[in-house]
C-alpha cells in the first residue's frame, strides 16, 4: 500500500507540475495531424492506388505511416519526457521533504522503486494514448491492423525506463535537474549513436586495437536507445531481428543504474 | 520504561565532499527518554540536536554506538509506525491542499483511507485548520504551516512524537495552543521528544531536559532540578514595621526588598526557622516562601559560555 502511494505521488506531482497535460497536448496534437494527413486528398488517393494493387500495397503504406509514427515518438520521449520527469527525484530530495519522507516506515529501495515504477508507468499511459489512437485511426481507415505495431509501446516504454534510470542516479547524486537532464542527453544523443556506428565510420578511421576495445567495451555496457528503435522497426515491418543482445545489454545496464541509486540512497545521509 | 535509549552514540561528517578532515556533530552521546514524557533537547545552533533527532528517525546514519527505541534496536523500519515526526522547516508538496497533505503522509504512515480521512477531520479540528482544508497549502502562512505540520505527525496516532522547532512561525496565542496540545498529548500517555530555541517554551512544558554543545552531552535531568540552583528564598509577609526590618538585616542573612517582601540567602535551615519565629512573634504573617530559581534561559547561556 505505501509502495503504490508513493508510486500514485509521482503522478500526482506529475498532474500538478502540468506534465500529463504537456503530454496529452502533444500526443493529441500529433494524432490530430495523422488524423489530417490520412484525410487529406492526396493521401486518400495514395490509400486508393495502393488499395488498387492489393492488400500488401495497403500493408505497406500503414507500415510506412507506422514506422514514421514510432520514430516521432521515441524523439518525442526523449525530449519532452527527459525534461519532464528529471525534477521527480531533485523535487523528493529537498530539505524538509526528503526528512518527513525518510521518517515514514517504508525503505530507502522502495522509494527509489517506487518513483522509477511511477515514472515508467506515467509513460506507459500516455503512450498508450498517443500509440493506440495512432493505430486505431490508421486501422480504421485502411482495413489492416497490424497489432505489431502495439508492441511498439512496451518497447518505448523500455527505452524510456532505460535512459530514465540513468536520470534516477544522476538526480540522487547531483541533487540537480539540469545536471540530470545534460548527462542523459548526452549519453543518449551523443555518446550512444557515436558508439553505434562505431565499426561502420569509428574503426575505419581508428585502426588502433586498444581504441577499438575501449569502444566495444563502452558499447556494450551503455544502453543502446537507437537500436531498440531499429529493432522496433523491424518487429513492425516484418523483418527478422537479427539479435536481441541491445536489448538485453540495455536492461542490465538499467539494472545496475537502479542498484547503485539504490545502493548509494541507502548509505547518504540527510 | 525508555522509549528511547542511546549508548555512546557519535556521528562524524567529512568538513566538505574531498576532504579528509572531520566535524564530530555526535560525540558518545548515552541518554535516555522515559515513556508518557515530554523531553526537551536544547543547544546552541550547530551543537548536534537535529543530527541527533535525524539519527533516530534513520534519515542520517550513525558512525558508532547503539540505539534502541521500543527497547529494539532500529535496524528495520517498523519502529517508524509507531512514531511521528515534524521536521524544522519541513517542505509539503505545495500542489497538495491541507487534507490531501495529511491523506497523502497518512498513507505512508500506513494508515487505511477510512481511518486517514476520520482522524484528518479530528487533528484539523485540533490545530484548527479544518475550515483551510480544501486550500492548496501554497497559500497557507508559516503558522499554518506548521499546525498542519503538527497535525501530520499526530496523525497514525504515534506513541512517540519527535517535534524539531514545532513553534517556529506561530504568534503568541498559536504557541500557547501548541502547548495545549502537546500537554493534552502528555495525557494520553504519549512520549514527546522536543527541540526548541525557545527556552521559556521547554521550561514550560518539559519534564525532562538534555543540554547538547558541540555534540557532547552537557547537561541532563529533570527541568526543576536543573533550574533550582538558588540558595535564595523570597519571603512575602504582611507590612512589616522599621525595627522588624532591621532585625532581618543585621541578625540574619536577608535582602529587604520592602516592608513586606524579603529574600532570606542561606540554606541553613535551623536559622531559616529562628527568623520565621521571630517574625511569628511580631504578629508578621508569612504569605509565601519560593525558593528562587535561576531561569532556564540564564542557565543555559551561563552554562554554554562557561563550555566555550
Amino acid at each position: 500500500m505505501i509502495f503504490l502511494t508513493l508510486m500514485f505521488s509521482t503522478f500526482r506531482e506529475a498532474i500538478a507540475k502540468k506534465i500529463f497535460l504537456g503530454f496529452f497536448a502533444i500526443s493529441t496534437l500529433i494524432i490530430l495531424i495523422f488524423l489530417f494527413l490520412i484525410n487529406v486528398d492526396s493521401v486518400e488517393g495514395m490509400v486508393d492506388m495502393m488499395g488498387s494493387s492489393g492488400t500488401e500495397g495497403i500493408k505497406q503504406l500503414v507500415i510506412g505511416f507506422e514506422v514514421a509514427m514510432i520514430n516521432i515518438s521515441y524523439l518525442l520521449i526523449i525530449t519532452f519526457c527527459f525534461v519532464s520527469v528529471a525534477s521527480f527525484i531533485p523535487s523528493m530530495l529537498e530539505k524538509g521533504n526528503i526528512d518527513l519522507l525518510l521518517s515514514k516506515p517504508v525503505s530507502r529501495t522502495k522509494i527509489i522503486l517506487a518513483k522509477f515504477s511511477g515514472g515508467v508507468l506515467l509513460i506507459f499511459l500516455s503512450l498508450i494514448y498517443l500509440i493506440g489512437f495512432v493505430w486505431l485511426i490508421l486501422s480504421l481507415k485502411s482495413g489492416y491492423w497490424n497489432i505489431t505495431f502495439l508492441y511498439s509501446i512496451f518497447w518505448l516504454t523500455l527505452s524510456f525506463a532505460i535512459i530514465y534510470s540513468i536520470i534516477i542516479l544522476v538526480g540522487l547524486i547531483s541533487q540537480s535537474t539540469v545536471l540530470s537532464i545534460i548527462v542523459s542527453l548526452f549519453i543518449v544523443f551523443i555518446v550512444c549513436p557515436i558508439l553505434a556506428v562505431r565499426e561502420e565510420v569509428i574503426f575505419s578511421i581508428v585502426s588502433n586495437s586498444t581504441a577499438q576495445f575501449i569502444l566495444n567495451f563502452f558499447y556494450y555496457i551503455l544502453p543502446k536507445p537507437s537500436d531498440i528503435n531499429k529493432i522496433t522497426t523491424n518487429i513492425i515491418t516484418g523483418e527478422a531481428v537479427n539479435s536481441y543482445m541491445p536489448v538485453y545489454t540495455s536492461v542490465l545496464f538499467m539494472l545496475a543504474m537502479l542498484s547503485l541509486s539504490i545502493l548509494y540512497f541507502k548509505k547518504k545521509d540527510y | 520504561m525508555n522509549v528511547i535509549s542511546t549508548k555512546n552514540l557519535s556521528k562524524e561528517y567529512s568538513s566538505g565532499s574531498y576532504s579528509k578532515d572531520k566535524i564530530l556533530a555526535l560525540n558518545n552521546f548515552t541518554f535516555e527518554v522515559e515513556s508518557g514524557e515530554i523531553f526537551g533537547i536544547l543547544g546552541p545552533n550547530g551543537a548536534g540536536k537535529t543530527t541527533l533527532i535525524k539519527i533516530l528517525l534513520g534519515i542520517t546514519h550513525r558512525t558508532n554506538g547503539e540505539i534502541k527505541i521500543f527497547d529494539k534496536e532500529i535496524s528495520d523500519d517498523s519502529y517508524k509506525f509507531k512514531i511521528g515526526y515534524l521536521p524544522e522547516n519541513h517542505k509539503f508538496p505545495n500542489y497538495l491542499t491541507g487534507e490531501q497533505v495529511l491523506f497523502y503522509f497518512g498513507k505512508l504512515s500506513g494508515m487505511n483511507d477510512a481511518d486517514v480521512k476520520k482522524k484528518t477531520t479530528e487533528y484539523l479540528n485540533l490545530v484548527e485548520m479544518e475550515k483551510w482544508r480544501k486550500t492548496k497549502i501554497k497559500k497557507y502562512s508559516k503558522g499554518m504551516m506548521q499546525r498542519l505540520g503538527l497535525a501530520q505527525s499526530m496523525l497514525n496516532n504515534p506513541e512517540l512524537i519527535f517535534l524539531d522547532e514545532p513553534t517556529d512561525g506561530v504568534d503568541p496565542i498559536g504557541r500557547k495552543e501548541i502547548r495545549d496540545v502537546l500537554n493534552n498529548l502528555k495525557s494520553m500517555g504519549k512520549t514527546i521528544f522536543l527541540n526548541s530555541h525557545l527556552l521559556s517554551e521547554v521550561e514550560l512544558i518539559c519534564d525532562r531536559i538534555a543540554i547538547l554543545n558541540k555534540g557532547t552531552l552537557v547537561k541532563s535531568g529533570r527541568v526543576e532540578d536543573i533550574t533550582a540552583v538558588s540558595d535564595n528564598f523570597r519571603f512575602v509577609t504582611t507590612e512589616t514595621d522599621e525595627k522588624v526590618l532591621n532585625t532581618l538585616l543585621t541578625n540574619y542573612k536577608t535582602t529587604i526588598i520592602s516592608n513586606n517582601e524579603f529574600v532570606y540567602n542561606s540554606l541553613n535551615p535551623e536559622e531559616m526557622n529562628k527568623m520565621i519565629d521571630y517574625l511569628r512573634e511580631n504578629k508578621i504573617l508569612i504569605l509565601s516562601i519560593v525558593r528562587e530559581k535561576d531561569s532556564l534561559e540564564n542557565m543555559f547561556i551561563n552554562l554554554i559560555e562557561s563550555q566555550n
